[in-house]
Parts: C-alpha cells; structure tokens; sequence
C-alpha cells in the first residue's frame, strides 16, 4: 500500500502532492518509500523523473526542514548517476505557522523547494528548487563576492539569476565577466606599453600568456594562472549537452564549480588590478 | 495463561526492506518530533540495540523496534542488527509487545485502548474463560487503572474515537482534546447516565457539546469534569432534588448555552458540598467527645486539642450567639 507507513495527515499530503507531481511532469520511474540509490542516506517518500537527466524528490513531513533531509542534503548534493531536486512537502498550516519563516529559510538555503497541501488538497508550490548539486545558496554568495567591486557584484547576480534557471548560461555568463576583466587589465596594460596592442587584441588565453611574461606582472602570475586555467576549464563546459543523467549530473557540478571559480578568479584579478593601479572598467556583452 | 518457554533466539544482520511491521503493533503514533531525534541518533552513531524479530514466510516479523525500523528505511540502512526469536503465538505476540512496549515507555491510551479487545479475545479462546481486570493487569503490565482508563476509550464511539487519534497524530504542544480530555468526561458522562439518567437525551450531542464548549474555553480545565460528577452524586450525596440536578446539568450540556462547568457547580453545588464536608468533620468531633465523655471517671484531654476547642468555642459563639 503507498504510503501505508504515514498517519493520516501525512497520507493525504502525500498522496496530493503525488497526484500533483504525476500531473506536471508525469509518472516516469516513480518510486514510492524506496530508495534511489544504495549511496544516498536518504528514502524520499516518493520520487520520479520529470525528464531522463533528472530526479525530483518529495519528502512529506510537517515538521519543516527535518532531520532526515538535514542528513542527506550531502549524500544528495554529490550523487553522481543524476541532478536530484528535493522539496518538502507539508501542509500549508504547518507552512503558515513557521514563526518568522525561520526553518522555512532554512530548507531554501540549503537547496530545498517547499510544496504545501492545504484541507481541501489544494497543491502550491511555495518555493521552487534546482537540482541540489545545483545549488549556490544566497549567503554563500554574498560571501563569495564579498571583496568585489559594487559593479562586479551586480553582474556576478545577475549571472546568477541565469545559472539558477540554466546552469550552463550562467556559467558562460559569469565566465564574460571574468573575460571583461582579462581584457580591462590587458587594455590598461596595453596603454602603459607592458603589451602591445597585437597581444592585448589576441585570444583570450594568448592575452592571458602574454600578461604572464612580462615582468611588471611577476608578482601576479598565481592570479593569471588561475584565469588560464578558468578559461581553459569551463570555457566549454557550458555548451557541451549531455548525453544522460550521469553526464548531466557532472555538467551541473562542473556548471557549479566553474561559477563559483569565476568569482574567485575575478577577486583575484581585482586585486591585481588594484595593486597596479588599474581602473575597473568593465564591459561586458 | 501463558506458559514460559525457553526460546533459542540468534542475532542477525538484516536488510531492512526484509522486515515487515507487525499487524498487531498497537503503536499507532510516530510524532515526527520523536522521530526526528532518534533518526539524528541513528544517523550518527547507527543502531546500537538490537530490533527483536521473528521469522515468518521468509520474511522477518518485527516485535520490538518499529520507531529504529522506520529510521534505518528512512536513512537507507543496508543491514540492521536484530535478534530474530521463536515465531509466538498470537496472544503472546500481542502480549510481548504490552510488556516490552507499555512498561519501558507511555504508550498512549488509545494504541493499548485499541489492541485490548484482542487481548480479551484471545485470552478467551486460549483459557476458556473471561479475563478479569486483574488478569488483563498480570499478563498486560498495565496497572488496574491504566485499564480501566483504557476501557473507557475504548467505548468511545467511532467518531470520538477517530477525533481523538486525529489530535494525537499533531505534536504534542499542538494537541487540544488530550486522552485525559476523553477519560475524564466519559467518565463523569457515566456518572451523569447512572445517577441523573434524564439529564442526558442523546450522549453524542453531550459529547459534541462538551468538547465544543473547552475548545472554546466555557469549560477551562479538564478536572472541571469531576465536578459535572459531583453535580450527578449531589442527589444522592447531597439529598438535592433530581429535577435540580437534572436542569443544572442541562445547562451545561445545552450547546447554544456558554454555561460552563465551574459555573454552575460554584453556584449551586459547591456550599453544599462545603456544608456537607465541614457537617461530618463536626460529627466526627462530637463523636470523638461523647467517647471520651462516656464512662464517669473525668475527662482526659490533651493540652493542644483543649486549647483547638477552646478556640472552636469562641468562635462559634460568636457566630451563634451565647
């Protein structure tokens, strides 16, 4: 019997939310109590495939953020046959009565969507989720960008606002911003005649190169490197389709990796730019 | 009765998924709450005590352990440990699970109030006989009382009954209508039927009206259903006249009235019962007087209760004049 080992109030939610989930994204490779692979801690109370790169999981409990996803937010985050993105589902009472919405947030910053069921077995979805593996919360952000310019805050947001709908754009996204820094040093360095204007114009790794030979950048070679190496790594990243779940699952980390390495990439290069005396002017497309 | 027998049971690493819960688990609450630690418990440090199982069609069937046995399901243990025993008998499989279950931790009422009729009823079938309170205590654990209390939700009628395990599913800080709730006034319900029966027309609106009133408050605390019982003994204890009692529980039972219990027994019952209490304290000082005053040798009276009845005399002078 589905959902046999749920009271009754839970049973309910449980079998609206399902209702719920087979109407919006069908009843492909459903699996109810059972677990979706030996590795991850965790049984949802149901899961199923929305499409072949990907597992939507549903927890129905009432109590929010419980110890159970607590848990397995780890396990889940580093599956690797498949992106999984898992929301709580509970009823909306439960949902209306979290004081000051505090475990509410809690289950968003760490990656979880929200569905709630109220008494009559109406279904909403009160906040979406991406896949775990996916997921950037917003505090880790702030403090990711924290020593970045105001300007470089708002496009690394921005490019955010992108990754959390399509990882891969968001990444390219974030890897223009770190390109347009690349080329604002590389023209500044141009006009101080470090580069010459044929190097300043190359590709972006033979910009990248030619920064890295000259002298007056000796002591930013670590900063340059890590550029090279960004560039090297994700600048394809983005557009490779995968093939299945498993090469979906790694494009999403590696899409996660490389957004969060952007970042890192481009504080550096601030600071190189500040150690030389380089303005920020940064353009992108 | 049940007879002791010596089992060989053996430990055993166990998928999970190989277990089955057990029909006849009168368990019927996991609040998530409880849940919820046992489950960081487990997650941490694993299952440190054994499940206790039986074997039963190439299946296990749990005895004790079904709270480590959701968890480990729940947190996708691959094996967990437990000690597989001797398939028991139906009575004893219930009976095991009384014992393990009810004497180590508060079951509530209404899982036990549930699996007793079983109990009665296989203990008829094994014995040919009646179980008495006092058998239902010895091979239960339960104390007399705790079956007496768990007979009196038992007889709760379906609904009711359903009511009740609604409350108990939500966390307990969440709960309004509590056993106690249903224990006290079916219990003072009974007193009402067997002293005033023309006070109560249809039990079920007395019911309904009842819980209606202490949602809302008209009834503030659940012993006040003790004094719904005074009110229905006053006619005896007391000598009030039926048709008194018998409106003054109207009131209380009577939906469109926010007469609430208190009131009414503060009202109209409680002097009463104040006079009838202090009356046999006199009675017992008089008694105790007229002993001592019996035979003619003088009467011998201790120091501390000469100087109590001094005081009582002063004071009742005053009140009754000299």
């Amino acid at each position: 019997m589905p959902f046999d080992m749920l009271n009754t109030g839970l049973k309910k939610i449980a079998e609206c939310a399902l209702a719920f989930c087979k109407k919006h994204y069908g009843g492909n490779s459903m699996g109810v109590a059972v677990a979706i692979a030996n590795e991850i801690s965790w049984r949802p109370t149901f899961f199923l495939k929305p499409d072949r790169f990907h597992i939507l999981a549903i927890e129905v409990e009432e109590k929010l953020f419980p110890e159970s996803l607590k848990g397995a937010a780890h396990d889940i985050e580093h599956y690797e046959d498949a992106p999984i993105s898992v929301y709580q589902a509970c009823s909306l009472n439960a949902y209306q009565s979290d004081a000051k919405q505090t475990r509410v947030n809690l289950l968003r910053k760490h990656g979880f969507g929200i569905i709630t069921v109220d008494d009559d077995g109406g279904v909403t979805i009160q906040h979406k989720c991406i896949p775990l593996a996916q997921h950037i919360s917003a505090d880790q952000l702030d403090s990711e960008l924290g020593s970045l310019t105001p300007a470089l805050k708002v496009k690394f947001k921005q490019a955010h606002d992108t990754y959390v709908t399509n990882e891969g754009q968001g990444l390219q996204q974030a890897g223009q911003i770190v390109e347009a820094v690349i080329n604002c040093i590389a023209k500044q360095a141009m006009k101080r005649g470090v580069i010459s204007t044929g190097e300043a114009r190359g590709k972006l790794a033979d910009m990248i190169d030619a920064l890295y030979s000259k002298t007056q950048f000796r002591d930013h070679r670590a900063a340059l490197g890590a550029a090279r190496d960004f560039v090297k790594e994700y600048r394809n990243t983005a557009s490779h389709a995968p093939k299945n779940a498993r090469q979906a699952a790694l494009k999403i980390r590696k899409c996660k990796a490389g957004f969060l390495d952007a970042i890192a990439v481009a504080t550096k290069l601030r600071i190189v730019m500040q150690q030389l005396g380089y303005k920020a002017q940064i353009y992108t497309t | 009765m049940i007879t002791e027998k010596h089992v060989k049971s053996f430990m055993r690493e166990i998928p999970p998924d190989k277990i089955r819960r057990n029909s006849d688990n009168p368990r019927l609450f996991f609040r998530s709450e409880e849940m919820d630690i046992l489950l960081a418990s487990i997650r941490r440090y694993g299952i440190q005590v054994p499940l206790a199982v039986y074997q039963d069609a190439g299946e296990y069937v749990l005895i004790d352990g079904e709270r480590r046995w959701r968890c480990a399901l729940k947190l996708n243990l691959q094996k967990i440990p437990a000690l597989v025993q001797k398939k028991p008998t139906p009575l004893q499989n219930l009976l095991l699970m009384f014992n393990i279950h009810a004497l180590r931790e508060q079951w509530d009422y209404l899982t036990i109030a549930n699996k007793l009729p079983s109990v009665i009823e296989l203990f008829r079938k094994e014995n040919g006989t009646e179980a008495t309170e006092s058998d239902l205590s010895e091979i239960t654990g339960l104390t007399r009382g705790q079956i007496r209390r768990c007979r009196l939700l038992m007889d709760l009628p379906d609904q009711f009954a359903a009511m009740l395990q609604k409350e108990l599913e939500l966390p307990k800080h969440e709960q309004q209508l509590s056993e106690d709730f249903f224990i006290e006034m079916e219990r003072a319900l009974k007193t009402v039927q067997s002293r005033v029966p023309s006070a109560v027309q249809n039990l079920n609106s007395a019911r309904h009206a009842l819980i209606r009133k202490f949602r809302s408050g008209v009834i503030g605390n659940i012993t006040d259903f003790r004094k719904l019982s005074k009110i229905a003994t006053s006619v005896s204890n007391l000598g009030v006249k039926e048709a008194n009692a018998r409106e003054a529980i109207a009131k209380i039972l009577d939906p469109r009235k926010e007469t609430g219990i208190t009131e009414v027994f503060t009202g109209q019952f409680e002097l009463r019962y104040d006079e009838r209490k202090i009356s046999l304290s006199i009675e017992s000082v008089a008694e105790y007087l007229e002993l001592a005053s019996e035979d003619d040798s003088p009467v011998v009276i201790g120091r501390d209760v000469k100087q109590q009845l001094l005081k009582l005399k002063t004071l009742i002078e005053r009140i009754l004049g000299r």
